[in-house]
């Protein structure tokens, strides 16, 4: 490892680590993605808490104990940012918006899920109530990946240092509509619009797969690119 | 003599806001006697409808929203301090600064949850142990920010690798100390008695504990860093 360079992979590789152990905890821990239905009953809901009650509790607290390493990753896209030729005010926007998001985008949710998995004698209507919270906390924050992915998006398209090639920028755009059309998540209960719907949930999680592989494979060449010599860095 | 610039001040709020918060921590009556998960719905609602109770509720958490954040300054000191430190890049102090506002707005939701809970304690019981599950369950399990911020500053310092380091090595060790404290409370849903539940040894005790101690071995180390860069400017200047 280059000397020079081990900021930058230690945040290479915490987004790469925690990228795939937020997925297994998700994915295969909790079983909460693919999201299961909102239609379901205030019985059913209860049902569903009972499937999953260890895993939940277990998988959501390695969630708020790694929670915090998103401090990291974005920090090492936010330098990233900062090396372009454009205001410091992008990279400072990205860091903010994105420091934000894991809370509503992310932990929400665990701590519904934990309220939800403690008691599972509590009233099915109650239940019903926490299982929304949980869904639409995590699938319904939209703001921050949206103005974010923006902010992104023109940083890249007017940087002339070259840091990301142009195509990355609209690709961010991509990634920004997913957030638009997520909206109805908020409205419809059933079919593709409802949060766990083709469109809500399958072709958003599909561009957000494509997005963050491809980011990681232009940052890691970004880093392997650098050439830091002795100056100061910004 | 030097400008002021405030960092003085800033550092200063320290040992006031340690005040408030203990203060605030022993008005509370759900913290001197940490409140059991296992208490029924009905208990509960008792608890915020005593009317010995229910002032030191809402004024002990008015006072929390109003220096849970305190912190953040401190917090911003550090990262400086993080910034100056022999690192070829911004990316620690960045992420220290990512997780500063992260554990106090985590502290605020909790906050907000007992004072919704003590606003009409004549609520239906179920109604009123849903938000106090969500306040202790928020306060408790998340250490995230917290551990982040104690396992960023320890790789900063370790990375410093200069002559005289900005912090001493044995910070470093202490803050991963203070991580792996941290860890248990993330598991508060788990049982409902013993160490790990919410008015358990390990979540309650040991966790809040290592909070208090980091902020004071924090706050001597930050001073002293300090003292130490304007003592070195100073000298430059003459």
């Amino acid at each position: 490892m280059n000397d020079g360079k081990r900021e930058l992979w230690i945040g290479w590789w915490t987004l790469v680590v925690f990228y795939n152990v937020y997925g297994l905890l998700f994915f295969v821990v909790t079983r909460t993605q693919p999201p299961p239905e909102p239609s379901l009953t205030p019985a059913q809901v209860v049902q569903w808490f009972a499937e999953r009650r260890h895993g939940l509790i277990y998988g959501y607290a390695f969630v708020f104990i790694v929670g915090g390493a998103t401090a990291i990753m974005n920090a090492t896209l936010a330098y990233s940012i900062r090396r372009m030729s454009v205001s410091r005010a992008f990279a400072y926007s990205y860091l903010v918006i994105y420091a934000l998001a894991t809370l509503p985008g992310m932990l929400i949710m665990g701590v519904a899920c934990t309220v939800g998995a403690m008691r599972p004698d509590r009233d099915p209507a109650l239940m019903s109530w926490i299982y929304d919270f949980a869904f639409l906390s995590f699938e319904g924050t939209m703001g921050v990946f949206l103005i974010g992915s923006l902010v992104w998006m023109v940083a890249v398209l007017l940087d002339e240092n070259g840091v990301f090639p142009k195509w990355f920028g609209y690709l961010n755009l991509c990634n920004a509509l997913t957030e638009v059309v997520v909206a109805p998540a908020w409205i419809f209960k059933n079919g593709a619009f409802a949060w766990n719907g083709t469109i809500a949930w399958w072709i958003n999680m599909g561009v957000f797969v494509t997005y963050t592989i491809v980011f990681l494979t232009l940052l890691r060449r970004m880093i392997l690119r650098e050439d830091f010599g002795t100056g100061a860095l910004p | 003599m030097r400008r002021a610039d405030g960092e003085m001040l800033l550092l200063w709020t320290l040992p006031v806001l340690g005040v408030i918060w203990i203060s605030a921590f022993l008005v509370f009556p759900g913290f001197v006697h940490p409140m059991s998960p296992t208490l029924s719905a009905e208990q509960v609602a008792a608890f915020y409808r005593d009317p010995e109770n229910l002032p030191r509720i809402r004024y002990g958490m008015i006072v929390f929203n109003w220096f849970g954040v305190g912190l953040i300054p401190i917090l911003a000191l550090i990262a400086l301090q993080i910034r100056r430190m022999a690192h070829r890049t911004p990316i620690f102090s960045y992420a220290l600064i990512a997780c500063a506002a992260g554990g106090p707005t985590i502290f605020l939701m909790a906050d907000l949850f007992w004072l919704l809970a003590a606003f009409r304690p004549e609520r239906d019981p179920q109604l009123t142990l849903l938000l106090n599950d969500f306040a202790w369950v928020t306060f408790s399990s998340q250490v995230g920010f917290l551990i982040a911020q104690s396992v960023i500053l320890a790789l900063a310092i370790y990375l410093d690798r200069q002559e005289r380091p900005v912090f001493p090595p044995w910070v470093a060790h202490f803050n991963l100390v203070v991580a792996a404290l941290l860890m248990p409370a993330a598991f508060v849903g788990a049982a409902m008695t013993g160490p790990i539940a919410w008015d358990g040894l390990l979540t309650f005790w040991v966790r809040n504990v290592a909070i208090g101690v980091w902020i004071a071995v924090m706050g001597v180390v930050l001073a002293r860093a300090i003292a130490r860069q304007r003592a070195e400017g100073d000298a430059v200047e003459a």
